[in-house]
């Protein structure tokens, strides 16, 4: 499906001059992505401080956040005239809904991500809405084959529209469903399988997830295809009603920092990301904690 | 048992609409979940009306979340609107929320049901002793409640 607001370049080839030290095992269908270092996500509340980074080579930006006709944000093509790969993250397609994607979203996400020149986009394993009713937020799918089934079935109708990989983002979840048949790690392996997918680890989600079932954060690393990783998120969260909430408004805690170093000592992502999304803190303290992440993942700083 | 499609539509009504928590699940895990997607949710109609939020002050969340709870959201734009406009009718919206509702008035044309749409024409717009006048786009605040 074209647009007639097409982009003046494409991914492909692109970015020129960077190394490749990681490629996920993917075969065909794009560039292995290369690696970028310590990212950040683009929000327009934030945008003079992330144009400012000198270092940067990648960021992420909210793909319902940007139009799929008219002027990019100023941030976003400064960002592209200095060749920092630019990718769309998803929130709102319901990849683990029942029903299938809205051929409409799927759409809108593959015209920004050739907008922006995109080296693939990104969305959740979730759902976010039902019957009708948005829930407003990223909801977990069962761990079932029904499931499963579910959410590969509607990745492939998104990969049918898209001329870049997608990367899939496991989920923090407040709770879980009954009866699920599959561990986290199993489920998330099937469905990278079956759809030849790129995994967005979020190692913010991974301990929540982990603290809130009381399990060990890093055994999710041994149980899921660490090379099939295309980047990770790295975000705050805070702890109340005794549960860890990850709320993307507070700092980045040490023991999320301490799970990036633990998941670089096994294989370093080809690129790490903070992921802030609100009660943004002054530059300096943003910094530390694009430094922090580059210190515990062994990438240079960017700022 | 029932479909994916009917337990994710029992489930999202469980959080967003009052109705009970599906069998299975930790009803105390869901009610957190609950208050949580409240408390997001509340912080996204505030960045889209501020100055309603700030009339509120430090019970902005509180009020947001006895009116939301029964709710699910239609955006946070129309959310917040529905409530301010809901809180004029019954003359409790605060004063200082009334020059923020009256300018969207006066450039949006919303009817309740669907997305806003700008205004073309000149228009006013009143709420809570706040008066605007919106022509060419351009709105004035004509008289602060």
């Amino acid at each position: 499906m074209t647009t007639g607001a097409g982009p003046t370049d494409h991914a492909a080839g692109k970015p020129a001059g960077r190394t490749n030290d990681g490629p996920p095992g993917r075969t065909a269908g794009g560039p292995a992505p290369a690696s970028y270092g310590v990212g950040i996500g683009w929000r327009p509340e934030i945008s003079g401080f992330v144009t400012g980074l000198p270092g940067l080579r990648f960021a992420e930006v909210v793909a319902e956040s940007v139009h799929a006709h008219g002027d990019l944000p100023l941030g976003l093509t400064q960002l592209r005239e200095r060749g920092v790969a630019v990718v769309p993250h998803g929130v709102k397609l319901s990849l683990g809904g029942a029903e299938p994607v809205d051929p409409a979203r799927v759409t809108h996400l593959a015209t920004v991500a050739q907008r922006l020149g995109a080296p693939m986009v990104s969305e959740h394993i979730a759902f976010v809405r039902a019957g009708g009713v948005e829930a407003g937020h990223l909801l977990p799918v069962p761990r079932s084959r029904e499931a499963v089934d579910a959410v590969v079935a509607n990745v492939r109708r998104t990969q049918a529209e898209l001329d870049v990989p997608i990367a899939l983002e496991p989920i923090a979840a407040l709770f879980d469903w009954p009866g699920d048949e599959l561990d986290e790690g199993a489920f998330l392996t099937e469905i990278l399988e079956r759809t030849d997918a790129l995994l967005l680890l979020d190692v913010a989600n991974v301990y929540a997830n982990a603290v809130n079932r009381g399990t060990d954060p890093a055994a999710l690393f041994d149980r899921v295809p660490l090379e099939r990783i295309a980047y990770c998120h790295v975000a705050g969260g805070s702890a109340h009603d005794g549960v860890y909430h990850d709320t993307h408004t507070d700092a980045v805690p040490p023991e999320v920092l301490k799970l990036v170093a633990e998941l670089c000592a096994r294989h370093r992502p080809p690129a790490l990301m903070l992921e802030r999304d609100g009660d943004y803190p002054p530059a300096g303290e943003l910094r530390a904690e694009l430094d922090a992440i580059a210190a515990a993942s062994g990438y240079p700083a960017v700022t | 048992m029932s479909s994916l499609g009917e337990r994710q539509a029992a489930l999202v009504a469980a959080l967003t609409s009052g109705a009970p928590v599906p069998p299975g699940f930790d009803d105390r895990l869901v009610g957190i979940a609950r208050v949580a997607l409240l408390r997001k949710r509340a912080g996204e109609v505030a960045r889209q009306w501020p100055g309603l939020a700030a009339a509120f002050g430090t019970r902005w969340l509180a009020e947001w979340s006895a009116w939301a709870a029964s709710r699910p959201t239609q955006g946070s734009l129309r959310d917040g609107w529905d409530l301010a406009r809901e809180l004029a009718a019954r003359d409790a919206l605060p004063r200082a929320a009334g020059a923020e509702l009256a300018a969207r008035e006066a450039t949006m044309r919303y009817d309740g049901r669907s997305a806003p749409r700008p205004r073309r024409l000149p228009a006013m717009g009143t709420a809570a002793g706040s008066v605007a006048v919106q022509a060419g786009g351009r709105v004035r605040i004509l008289r602060r409640g």
